[in-house]
């Protein structure tokens, strides 16, 4: 299992156990922070389901590299940096929005969705040209060699 | 279906309150069940011991994760106190915390090569 596909799980983990507290706190509302529903929501969805399939698709799709570098690795790398920062820009800004009129909030939120945006832009140029039946494969291998 | 039946063509607006079963149900009962078994099935396994880890508490796992789904869509339908809401999201708190505990150290390679390519 390579390095990007761990990071990505156990990153996917700790959102998953972190949505779980959300969840939770949404109940008892013992947080006073609002606007906890889509933060609830886009940490499991994003961070934990969408990370897990990000990583295990890195991993499993044929043509990966398998020599660990950032350059072997770099659309992964930045899929994983740029949708990590996007989501904790999202979970600071969004109850901050609600709470401040500070029009800072709103420019940080744009940014993190842009964030997000981009990081699924990267993970499309890694793993589209990795979507190959095993004939492709085959043929790729023999235009390599 | 009936749900998005439902908001086509509007016959009984007391359907909606089938929706966070709905949601309950996809997203907890569907996808999140299945990447966790998927997972529990796919992660490296260990080299000594049982392969997966302690057998029981994946059961566990799978069984409190399940119980928080159910009550927590028994306090939808029977729209309850938030207490039951609250111990049903705290079970399924106590699963992922299971199912983290049982996987963290199954987040491994064992592969050791430097220089091959795929």
């Amino acid at each position: 299992m390579p390095l990007i596909t761990r990071i990505f799980l156990k990153t996917g983990l700790l959102y998953f156990i972190g949505a779980l507290f959300v969840g939770v706190a949404l109940q008892v509302d013992f947080l006073g922070i609002p606007n906890l529903i889509p933060l609830f929501w886009h940490m499991l969805m994003l961070g934990w389901i969408t990370q897990i399939i990000f990583g295990v698709s890195l991993w499993m799709f044929p043509g990966r590299i398998k020599e660990e570098s950032f350059q072997n690795q770099k659309w992964s790398w930045l899929t994983y940096i740029l949708l990590n920062s996007g989501l904790i820009l999202r979970l600071i800004s969004e109850p901050m929005i609600i709470q401040s009129v500070n029009y800072l909030w709103k420019v940080l939120l744009t940014v993190s969705a842009i964030l997000q945006f981009v990081a699924v832009i990267c993970y499309v140029i890694e793993i589209w040209p990795r979507v190959l039946s095993i004939k492709q494969r085959r043929k790729k291998k023999r235009a390599n060699s | 279906m009936i749900l998005l039946i439902n908001k086509a063509l509007n016959f009984e607006p007391v359907i909606w309150i089938f929706l966070p079963v709905h949601i309950e149900f996809m997203i907890f009962g569907w996808i999140i069940q299945f990447t966790l078994g998927v997972a529990h099935w796919m992660l490296p396994r260990f080299l000594v011991g049982e392969p997966r880890g302690q057998t029981f508490l994946a059961y566990l796992m799978v069984f409190v994760l399940n119980l928080g789904i159910w009550l927590f869509i028994l306090a939808e339908l029977r729209d309850v106190s938030n207490t039951l809401r609250l111990i049903a999201r705290s079970l399924e708190l106590v699963g992922v915390l299971l199912f983290a505990s049982l996987h963290w150290k199954r987040v491994v390679t064992y592969n050791r090569r430097k220089t091959t390519k795929a």
